[in-house]
């Protein structure tokens, strides 16, 4: 099992540690999986009752200059790791101004994913800083916990506001009750309701667009039936929601959600 | 004492005053014919701090008071000690003093023990505080920096740089040099095989620094917290930063020098044995006297178990010198006027001669076998210091705080 891979570049280094940042600012733990083109920062919560599970897909090619990888075996070339990402957005914090930051994995006495960043200096040579994060590998038997959510036949499916918007709504709303109701249609529109015995406070948003769904064997077919203009809603923990846009620092193209009103799920997905 | 600090210079004294409160929760305040000094000593005496500013960072510095008829004679001002939490408040925002502050009058009243600090604003506000203090002997550690075989010497900027890649809760740090290369590194006392949390390390070249001298490869480690204070109060001043340290186990002295004011931060080093380090007793006084006269051991760490099991709850105070009496060459019962120690191992065959004879000297010795570290080593503040420095003992001193350091005993004499 051997990983090693190189950022030379401050506009790329920055965007990943933004990326580190917000994963950090949702989770204490997560795993970390490396295959030849991509890393994934995968949390699976399997609290049932609002438990929020995360899965961020990067291609490696856009951040690293170099990419190494060798799995744990020829036929299963890939690599799961569980690590605290509060350790990688600190390591990483200091790094701004880094000449290369390189990551490694390593045996020493445990292993570690040990991000070595070298920084420009006064003198001939560079100051190097070297962060040792402790990871623990994720045998094989239990991949399988880790594998892409698939996704649900959901009701609607809805782009979102702008996500400084939506976050200082939903902080607003946090202060009078403790579920948010959202709701959205495939007309574009969506509404944040909070309800209370004393107050009930909704925002509408328009012209938000709907995302386009090939539809897969018939799974989204009822969706082409459905009407236009009836609201999907879940009630949802505002709490995690707004842990959810709080830890936003990367400013997506695209952030969705769907809505899928049977299972009550609520799923936030984006581009980064 | 009456002195007035300009307002220019009110950001260095503030930032002083948060270094001090880095070390420990009351300091001490003690006016001098030369100048101002404040010193400062952690709870454990594993840390001791000391900033002396000359009459001349003063628009206007007076330290004599007038002798009071019904007290016997005095030349010098008290020495006040403070609580921390006192003072920090008319210090708070540092960067904000400069611009709102004219000029802070400080001045004792030493008949009902009342220091005053008087911060003339912008606008004629005035903002007067009147603390209350309580005398005290000031303690000087005792530390031969001119003997320490490493130093080193970088901008505050430097260090500040090298510090902030650690994290803000990291306790302790490694020093660790060779004559081509300088490393710090974040010490934990984890079991290596399954860390939890993250080591940072970084490498440096002694080119970065302005003075690189290292004697011996050695790797001391020291607590970052206290350190933390005086590389901000360092930054105030933008004066270089040296470092003097030695073999582990040997304090670390972080200083300071300018034509104004000097400080000095003195820390205790983790000594090299790697024994587990169980809850460690506070030093105590009474134990030192009796292993003063007991002691013969070399080795520091192993001797005053017994003792040390015996002995009573340590705690340093003043008051209960008094109480510690009974054993003959109690360096304690004799406060004060006391001269800067000797060291003790050196001399242990004569361990109780020397106590005896050193009837004002303090001492602090090792007791218990668990610990590494000692503590350092003080004497109170003589009016007539002594001109030859000796060797400087260790004290050793357990805390029940888990970063316990402590100095060990150096092992010169002078």
């Amino acid at each position: 099992m051997r990983f090693r891979a190189k950022i030379v570049d401050l506009a790329c280094l920055n965007h990943f540690s933004r990326v580190i940042n917000t994963i950090a600012k949702l989770a204490k733990t997560c795993t970390l999986r490396l295959t030849v083109n991509k890393l994934y920062f995968i949390l699976s919560d399997r609290v049932a009752n609002g438990g929020v599970s995360m899965w961020c897909e990067l291609c490696q090619g856009n951040f690293f200059d170099e990419f190494q990888m060798e799995g744990v075996a020829a036929d299963h070339n890939e690599i799961y790791l569980e690590l605290m990402p509060e350790n990688l957005s600190r390591a990483l914090k200091t790094a701004q101004n880094a000449k290369a930051v390189k990551i490694k994995l390593t045996n020493k006495h445990s292993p570690c994913l040990k991000v070595a960043v070298e920084l420009p200096s006064l003198s001939s040579s560079s100051r190097i800083v070297t962060h040792d994060i402790p990871v623990r590998v994720i045998p094989r038997r239990l991949w399988n916990d880790f594998r892409e959510p698939v996704v649900p036949d959901f009701d609607v499916s809805i782009y979102l506001p702008v996500l400084k918007t939506m976050k200082s709504i939903v902080e607003r709303m946090k202060n009078l009750s403790n579920y948010i109701v959202i709701e959205a249609n495939l007309s574009g529109e969506m509404n944040l309701k909070i309800e209370t015995d004393v107050v009930s406070v909704t925002t509408h948003f328009k012209d938000l667009g709907n995302p386009p769904w090939a539809s897969e064997d018939g799974c989204q077919s009822s969706a082409q039936g459905r009407d236009l203009q009836s609201m999907a809603e879940v009630r949802i923990d505002i709490k995690k929601l707004q842990q959810l846009l709080v830890g936003q620092q990367v400013n997506p193209t695209k952030a969705l959600c769907n809505i899928h009103r049977i299972a009550k799920s609520l799923r936030v997905g984006r581009d980064l | 004492m009456k002195c007035v600090i300009g307002g220019t210079h009110l950001r260095v004294f503030g930032r002083a005053v948060h270094a001090m409160a880095r070390v420990s929760d009351e300091f001490c305040f003690d006016p001098i014919d030369k100048g101002l000094a404040l010193r400062s000593v952690n709870s454990s005496r594993s840390a001791y701090a000391y900033v002396f500013f000359s009459s001349m960072f003063f628009q206007h510095y007076c330290c004599t008071a007038a002798p009071q008829p019904c007290q016997k004679e005095r030349q010098l001002s008290l020495a006040c000690k403070l609580i921390i939490k006192s003072v920090l408040p008319i210090f708070r925002c540092v960067n904000m003093l400069e611009r709102h502050v004219e000029k802070c009058n400080i001045y004792t009243n030493a008949k009902d023990h009342h220091i005053t600090f008087q911060l003339l604003c912008r606008n004629g506000i005035v903002k007067t505080h009147n603390l209350a203090f309580q005398e005290c002997d000031p303690l000087q550690a005792v530390f031969a920096k001119h003997l320490c075989p490493n130093v080193l010497r970088a901008h505050s900027r430097l260090l500040a740089d090298i510090m902030v890649h650690f994290p803000t809760s990291q306790e302790e740090v490694t020093l660790s040099v060779t004559p081509t290369r300088v490393c710090f590194k974040s010490y934990t006392e984890e079991n290596t095989d399954f860390p939890k949390t993250m080591v940072t390390e970084i490498q440096l070249n002694p080119d970065e620094f302005d003075f690189f001298q290292v004697g011996v490869d050695s790797e001391v480690t020291f607590c970052l917290r206290e350190l933390r204070g005086l590389l901000a109060f360092s930054e105030a001043t933008s004066v270089s930063v040296s470092i003097h340290f030695d073999t582990p186990g040997k304090p670390v002295a972080f200083s300071i020098e300018d034509v104004v004011l000097e400080a000095s931060f003195i820390l205790a080093t983790l000594s090299d044995s790697r024994s587990e380090m169980a809850s460690q007793e506070p030093a105590c006084f009474s134990q030192m006297q009796e292993s003063s006269k007991t002691c013969t051991d070399k080795s520091i760490d192993k001797d005053g178990g017994a003792e040390a099991a015996a002995s009573k709850k340590p705690r340093w105070n003043r008051q209960a010198q008094n109480t510690v009496s009974g054993a003959p060459a109690s360096p304690l019962a004799k406060q004060v006027r006391s001269v800067p120690t000797v060291s003790y191992r050196d001399t242990a065959g004569t361990g109780g001669t020397a106590a005896t004879k050193a009837d004002d000297r303090a001492v602090l010795e090792a007791e218990s076998p668990y610990h590494k570290f000692h503590s350092l080593f003080f004497g109170a503040v003589s009016f007539k210091e002594d001109a030859t420095s000796h060797t400087f003992h260790s004290l050793a001193t357990a805390s029940d705080t888990e970063e316990d350091f402590g100095k060990t005993q150096s092992s010169q004499v002078l």
